[in-house]
This record gives structure tokens, C-alpha cells and sequence, in this order.
């Protein structure tokens, strides 16, 4: 049998399939702003890979904050769910998950049954989340692979004054046209960002070992400056991009099986993994 | 007596000239990366078309972001003072001023002589500046100025509950692609930036006459659900609402012009 999860997210569709036997293929495609065909074009993508042109999904979940609008799912599931049991899958050892993702950053413990236990999240400000990194290297003008490739040597990272995002966008051009180096100014960025992510994770008891999903989980200067400053080693996933844990997670949903004719699918799988977290 | 103010702000540039008691002239430009070129730019274009030169200005008070950096200027004073000034010279019953600039907005309370009393200001956060308002008009894809006018024709106002305009672009890019009308989110973004202006002045406590400066002045859609929220009209400045800055530093200037000559 073959299942499928999709994540429509801000930034990005994620696609993963998977098979019973543990076969595994996914595709991503970026965006400016969602769009429900990416999550049709990025299935597309994702059976070719899998070379499951002709084959048929037996079953598909979706997740994120287009999860409703993915054209072919079968039925939503919330994404810590997704993430919990994606998290588990890789690696079993994950006792607290931090997932950033474009529009929200959320740290939350796996509890014993691996449900969801304790959680903070932050939705009001884009502090700590990956369109901060965005906009600010919108305003650098570099590629962000390449300004996080070229910041990681940075020896004087600046620091960066504001939290707003409005605001540190101009404190940057103004840094810029003062002279400063551009690699120097995106790692004081990445400084204040894991400043922020590490301030909302320490508003929960963190479990070793921790694991970062989500699109910041790519950005290694951002890695860095976050373990640094929460004094640990982030869990490793070797052999997965983190940014498609969720659309995985989904996909194990998925195989796991559950009641999909029922609209309340969302409210079954709360119950059943959700534990403490209240609706 | 000639005398000039003028106001390096985050997004325009203002400069007014005054003779004696008399508003001669007022001019806005687009600010630039330095203030001192962007206030030259100004100063240059105004007393190009005022006929005058730099030499004849005997007194000039500069204000806002870059303030201390114009080398034409004899003095400096702070924003919240030179709009205070500014919309109490014009209106002399003005009590409360709202001024939405480009990168904060405040509410200040000047007394019976136009001196500041007390003030509140944004310092965090951008939500409820121009700059906020200029990217979620972005997002809708219309020009900044167009919110006002097109809020007017909204039947069913969306609430935007987001503080972040950066996360609130996105909200606004989903409904744009889910075909909600664009009046209807014009509406919206802009009663979310009056909604934070106006915890502003709550904090401040409100005393009548209440007038409205800077940009944000312009957009009708903010200052109508300002007004409606806080139940009293504003009063009419003579002027466009963004030179208010500028014409409070040219008002100081008198005074600074004055003690300087020990008159």
C-alpha cells in the first residue's frame, strides 16, 4: 500500500510518500505565497521520485496551514501530531521538539505515549521565525544559502538592536551604508534569532534529547547559535531534510490508519495523541 | 526674521520656511539612505522655489531621525516636541495630537501654550506605523494611498487580528488568493493600525481639541475608525498632515532665533 502527507505551509508545499515497508520519497516546492496547486504539483514530483507514476495513493493526509485546501486529502491532522511521530520515527530518543516554521515557532515535549506534552508557541511576532531570516536577506541582497554558507566564518558577528523585523530591516540597510560586512551584520541576525527561539523554549521543562524541524532546521548559522546558547546538541537526523518531517509525520498517520470518512479526524487523532493539550 | 524647519523622517523629508509669523512655503521629498542628503535635498528644493538661499535663513531647528547630523541647523529638538508645537501654531485649541509617522506613531498632550506635557510612543514594535501600512498595502496590491478611499466602499470589513504586519501580509495574500474583496481587506488593515494607535492613546488619556498628524493623517479609513473609537471629531489643520513636524522645528526656530540674539 502506498500513503502519502502533504504540508502546505507558508513558505513551502512538502510532499512525502512512503510505502510498508519503509520506502521513503518526498519533494518541496518554495513559494512567495500559498498556493494550493504547489501541493498538487509537489505530489507530482514526489511519485515520480518514487517512480509510482501509475500507482495509486491508498491514502492522504494533510497538515500546516493549508492543510485544508491540499485538493486530494483525505483529511487534516495537526501538524504537532505530524511532527511528534515523524520526530519519533527518525530518531526515539526526542524528548523536545522545536519546530519553526513561517508563520508560527512552537517548542513541545513528546510525552510517554508520544502525544503531545507541554507547549509554548509564539504566532504574534515574526521574531524568531524563518521570515525574519527572509526579509532580512531580502535587504542583505544575497542568497540566503549563500549568506549561510559565507556568515559561518564571521569573526565579529554585530548585534542587532531590534526585534521588530520592520524596524531591524532598516537597522541593517543603515549598517550597510555604513560600511559593514554583510556576512558580519546576517550573523548577528542569526544571533538575535536563536536568541529568541531559545527564550521561548526555556518557557518549557526541555527533555534531552531536542530535535529542530521545520525550515530553520537547514539554516546551520542559526543551528549553531542555538545550540550555544541552550547549552546542548541538537538531535541529528541524518538521511532526511527536516523541513518535510511534517508531510512524513502525516504519512505515518496515514499508514497507521484511522477512520477517514469522519469529519472529526482531527478531533479522534487529539484524543489518541494529544493527551494534557487541551482542544 | 527668516526662519526654517525641517524634519528627516524615516520615509519623506520635510522643510518649512517662515518669515516673522507667516508660513512662506513647505516642501516633502523621499528620504534618502543619509539624512543630511535627504535634508539638503529638501532645503535645496524649497528655497529654490521661494527664491531664497541658506544665508538668508537666520535661524534653522532641525528634527526627526537624522536630526543632529544637518549642518545647516542652528538647533535640534525632538519630534514629539515639534509636532506638538506644530499643531497647536495652526490650531490653538489642540490638546491631543495622534502623529502616525512612517516608522512609530505617538499620541502627545502639549498645554495651553503648545509645550509638550506628557507622551506615548510605539518602541518595539512597527504595527501602526506608515511602514506597516505601506507593506500590507503592498500585499493587497494596491498603492498606500489608495487604502482610504478604497476602505469607503467596503461592506464587510475583515479583522486582521495578527500584531506582526509581516505575518498579517501573509494572512492578506491568502484572502487576496482566496478572492475575498479588497475593499473589505483594505478595511481591515487599516482598522488594525488604528486599533493600535489608539491603545496609544488610551494610555495617554484623551483631552479635546484632538488633531491628527503625519502620514498616516492622509489615510481617511484610519482616521475615521480613530474617530468613531473614540467617539469626538478631529479638528481641520490648514496644512497636509505629514509637515506638521516641519512646521513646529520652523515655529521653535522663532524662539531659538530670538534667545540666541538675546531678544
Amino acid at each position: 500500500m502506498i500513503y502519502a502527507g502533504c504540508d502546505l505551509g507558508v513558505a513551502a508545499a512538502k510532499v512525502a510518500i512512503i510505502d510498508d515497508n519503509g520506502n521513503f520519497a518526498f519533494d518541496i516546492i518554495s513559494y512567495k505565497s500559498p498556493i494550493p496547486q504547489a501541493a498538487v504539483d509537489a505530489m507530482v514530483n514526489a511519485l515520480a521520485k518514487a517512480g509510482l507514476t501509475d500507482r495509486k495513493i491508498d491514502r492522504c493526509l494533510s497538515t500546516g496551514l493549508g492543510g485544508k485546501a491540499v485538493p486530494y486529502s483525505d483529511g487534516v491532522v495537526p501538524d504537532t501530531i505530524c511532527l511528534s511521530r515523524a520526530v519519533r520515527e527518525f530518531n526515539p530518543r526526542v524528548g523536545t521538539v522545536i519546530n519553526i516554521g513561517g508563520q508560527s515557532t512552537e517548542a513541545f515535549n513528546i510525552d510517554g505515549k508520544g502525544g503531545v506534552g507541554e507547549s509554548a508557541v509564539t504566532d504574534m511576532c515574526v521574531a524568531g521565525m524563518g521570515m525574519f531570516i527572509e526579509v532580512i536577506a531580502n535587504a542583505l541582497e544575497m542568497p540566503l544559502d549563500e549568506l549561510i554558507r559565507a556568515s559561518l566564518g564571521s569573526k565579529n558577528p554585530l548585534p542587532i538592536a531590534n526585534q521588530c523585523v520592520v524596524f531591524a530591516e532598516s537597522e541593517v540597510i543603515s549598517l550597510i551604508n555604513e560600511g559593514y560586512d554583510k556576512l558580519d551584520i546576517f550573523a548577528g541576525v542569526a544571533s538575535a534569532v536563536a536568541a529568541k527561539i531559545a527564550g521561548l523554549v526555556r518557557r518549557i521543562d526541555v527533555i534531552e534529547e531536542v530535535a529542530l524541524v521545520g525550515g530553520v532546521a537547514k539554516n546551520s548559522i542559526v543551528v549553531r547559535n542555538l545550540e550555544e546558547k541552550l547549552e546542548l546538541k541538537l538531535a541529528s537526523f541524518t538521511g532526511v531534510d527536516p523541513q518535510v518531517l511534517g508531510a512524513y509525520g502525516a504519512a505515518l498517520v496515514a499508514r497507521e490508519g484511522c477512520d477517514l470518512r469522519s469529519e472529526t479526524i482531527s478531533m479522534i487523532l487529539a484524543e489518541r495523541f494529544h493527551g494534557r493539550r487541551k482542544q | 526674521m527668516l526662519v526654517a524647519g525641517c524634519d528627516v523622517g524615516a520615509l519623506t523629508t520635510k522643510a518649512a520656511v517662515m518669515r516673522d509669523d507667516v508660513l512662506l512655503g513647505v516642501e516633502v521629498v523621499r528620504s534618502r539612505a543619509k539624512a543630511v542628503q535627504s535634508a539638503f535635498d529638501v532645503m535645496d528644493k524649497l528655497l529654490a522655489r521661494l527664491a531664497l538661499s541658506y544665508e538668508q535663513i537666520d535661524y534653522c531647528v532641525s528634527t526627526g531621525y537624522g536630526r543632529s547630523l544637518i549642518p545647516f541647523a542652528h538647533s535640534n529638538m525632538s519630534e514629539i516636541s515639534c509636532h506638538g508645537r506644530g499643531a497647536h501654531w495652526l490650531v490653538p485649541s489642540v490638546r491631543t495630537i495622534i502623529d502616525g509617522g512612517g516608522q512609530d506613531c505617538k499620541a502627545l498632550r502639549v498645554d495651553k501654550h503648545g509645550t509638550l506635557v506628557d507622551f506615548r510612543m510605539n518602541v518595539k514594535c512597527a504595527a501602526g506605523t506608515g511602514r506597516a501600512l505601506e507593506l500590507m498595502a503592498e500585499s493587497l496590491g494596491v498603492d498606500v494611498s489608495r487604502l482610504g478611499p478604497l476602505s469607503q466602499e467596503a461592506s464587510d470589513p475583515i479583522i486582521l487580528n495578527k500584531l506582526c504586519c509581516i505575518l498579517t501580509q501573509i494572512d492578506i495574500k491568502r484572502l487576496v488568493l482566496e478572492g475575498r474583496n479588497r475593499a473589505d481587506i483594505a478595511a481591515g488593515i487599516n482598522e488594525s493600525a488604528a486599533r493600535y494607535i489608539l491603545q496609544l492613546v488610551r494610555g495617554l488619556g484623551l483631552r479635546k481639541d484632538i488633531a491628527m498628524t503625519g502620514g498616516m493623517a492622509k489615510n481617511t479609513g484610519v482616521v475615521s475608525c480613530l474617530e468613531q473609537a473614540l467617539g469626538t471629531g478631529f479638528v481641520k489643520l490648514p496644512v497636509e498632515p505629514d509637515v506638521i513636524g516641519a512646521i513646529g522645528a520652523a515655529v521653535l526656530a522663532v524662539d531659538g532665533f530670538r534667545k540666541s540674539s538675546g531678544l
